[in-house]
């Protein structure tokens, strides 16, 4: 998804996890997934550089679906639908 | 997963913390024994110290002071959580419990589920995909 359809997502989960080092933002996501219905979408806040690329390997291995993220200043947003 | 854990000290326990919670958000189990001088840190009147540091000592100021900016959990929060969101024991091995003075559950924090013997981490790490020695 690009940007503007990442921005255009109807959310249903929202976690933000800035500030946390690592393994803070992965451990919120799997908890907040968790709590969520087969095809809800959530979005997680992450500062953690680490993030960008453990978060994405691990909704693929639990097959979930990614749908993307958002490079803000200093933080990312990262989609994911259940 | 199983893990040998036989540091006793809070580097090396902080690195296993996180280890462990990324196994837990795997999915994996985790079966920790804890040997001889990881069971010195377990022991109920040492919870939240920081006296040993096993790798660059001379800069554990430094380390601490990194790991509270970062506001990074300590290592028996990160096992808690790890407990509390997944499958995850700990078992006190019965010799590490007496070199300390520690024969029951209760001497140990309250992470400790049980204390047990050697067989019983062998026999555990035939069934693991990954045995760690820490």
């Amino acid at each position: 998804m690009n940007v503007d359809e990442l921005k255009n997502l109807k959310i249903d989960k929202f976690v933000d996890a800035r500030g946390t080092a690592c393994p803070g933002p992965l451990m919120a996501t799997k908890k907040a997934i968790g709590e969520m219905k087969q095809g809800e979408v959530i979005e997680v806040l992450s500062s953690d550089p680490g993030t960008k690329r453990d978060v994405p390997m691990w909704a693929v291995k639990k097959g979930f679906e990614y749908l993307g993220d958002i490079l803000e200043d200093g933080y990312f947003r990262l989609y994911i639908k259940k | 997963m199983t893990i040998a854990l036989y540091t006793g000290s809070f580097d090396k326990l902080t690195a296993t913390g996180v280890i462990i919670n990324g196994a837990v958000a795997d999915d994996l189990d985790v079966e920790i024994f804890v040997l001889l001088m990881g069971a010195h840190a377990f022991k109920k009147e040492n919870i939240g110290k920081t006296d040993h540091m096993a790798e660059l000592a001379d800069k554990k100021e430094e380390f601490l002071a990194s790991l509270k900016q970062l506001k990074l959990p300590t290592w028996m929060e990160f096992f808690k959580t790890a407990k509390e969101m997944g499958n995850v024991h700990i078992h006190i091995c019965g010799l590490a419990g007496k070199v300390w003075n520690g024969l029951a559950v209760e001497d140990f924090n309250e992470l400790v589920d049980d204390i047990c013997g050697i067989g019983e981490y062998i026999a555990s790490t035939q069934t693991a995909d990954v045995n760690l020695f820490i």
